[in-house]
């Protein structure tokens, strides 16, 4: 009984450290950054709609940089298309950004993977080229502020319960930003 | 197939799919020699002129960007994190060589300026540039790495040692992978 008595102890010491540490348990390959401001990311969607990352302050955004040709970028878009589905209505913001394609790759390949998705075209690559990403593909998460707070490592399977969950918890819907 | 030492005790890496600056974990069988331990993971794939000018052919590279891609050496390289300490990608601190001579790597600034000389679009320097290896990355625990590296002249063979620091302060010890005698095919000269 004694023993007992101090393992509860300790897993309650452990569990009030993490907490007063602030420690936070983040999914596979998801890397907590600095919070510096986002870039700006202003582009049209393959629709011809105007984009500006600004105009959407109050939401979490999730900015995935991607190409075609990148064959880890093919491999998870599907996954990003059933996470999309598996948030519903949660209030992130899903902001797909190909990189330095033209509108007939893009179209044909999501064509066939993932036909509801509808990206924006950084046609000459110069916006990705601003966000410097460490590769393709690239997340970012950035908060309702528009500081980017995460960036994932390489490809990632969004639509696991991990990420799913990490994504969930991300914080105030758009009606608590700005 | 070629090989393989490295220190202190590695055995014999990519590209399911060519050509990404990052990635998932590769899959076994490694597509082409490869040197792993508890540490990392490092795949090497020569590629042929015919794969790579189809490649950025379908990307819509003009003839004249294609004929200086035939006539360069490209070779994929896959690296991977398998540790919990950040290793460090510095192509800087790469060796290649071939018949005991040092080789050089054709960097970003060679090919800013042929891209100058064609007027070669932006985004196809776009593309370019993100299908090359990175020269320098703090790989964090688990992240993987992938891109080109090009060499110039008529190598057919070539030895890489790359060596890796590692640590957030570079102060850990020092990783190092050797290949030997890996291919530069020249059989298919771009059509």
């Amino acid at each position: 009984m004694k023993h007992i008595l101090m393992l509860c102890c300790s897993a309650c010491l452990l569990v009030l450290a993490a907490a007063a540490t602030g420690a936070e348990t983040l999914p596979p390959g998801v890397m907590r950054i600095d919070g510096t401001p986002a870039p700006a990311l202003q582009l049209d969607n393959l629709d011809g709609a105007a984009y500006d990352l600004k105009a959407t302050h109050g939401h979490w955004r999730f900015i995935h940089f991607w190409a075609s040709w990148c064959g880890p970028c093919r491999k998870e878009m599907p996954g990003i298309g059933r996470m999309i589905t598996a948030l519903g209505d949660s209030g992130l913001e899903i902001v797909l950004v190909n990189t330095a394609e033209t509108e007939d790759e893009v179209f044909t390949f999501l064509g066939i993977v993932a036909p509801d998705l509808l990206p924006l075209m950084d046609i000459d690559g110069q916006v990705t080229e601003v966000w410097q990403p460490r590769g393709l593909p690239a997340t970012y998460l950035v908060d309702p502020s528009g500081n980017i707070q995460y960036q994932a490592l390489g490809g990632r399977e969004w639509d696991k319960p991990e990420y799913l969950e990490f994504l969930r918890g991300l914080g105030p819907p758009a009606s608590q930003g700005n | 197939m070629q090989y393989l030492t490295t220190l202190p005790s590695w055995c014999g890496v990519l590209l399911g799919t060519l050509l990404a600056t990052a990635a998932f974990g590769i899959d076994k069988p490694y597509p082409g020699p490869f040197v792993e331990n508890d540490d990392m993971l490092m795949v090497v794939m020569p590629r042929t002129p015919g794969q790579m000018a189809a490649f950025y052919e379908a990307r819509g590279f003009p003839e004249k960007a294609l004929e200086l891609i035939s006539d360069a050496c490209f070779v994929t390289v896959h690296i991977e994190n398998k540790s919990q300490r950040v290793i460090w990608l510095e192509t800087a601190n790469w060796k290649l060589g071939s018949n005991n001579q040092p080789l050089q790597r054709l960097d970003k600034e060679y090919w800013d300026a042929r891209w100058n000389e064609i007027n070669l679009p932006q985004a196809n320097r776009a593309t370019f540039g993100w299908t090359r290896l990175p020269v320098e990355r703090n790989l964090q625990p688990g992240e993987p790495v992938g891109g080109n590296i090009v060499l110039g002249g008529d190598v057919r063979k070539f030895n890489l040692e790359a060596r890796f620091l590692t640590g957030a302060d570079k102060r850990g010890d020092m990783l190092e992978m050797r290949f030997q005698d890996i291919d530069c095919p020249k059989e298919e000269p771009h059509q």
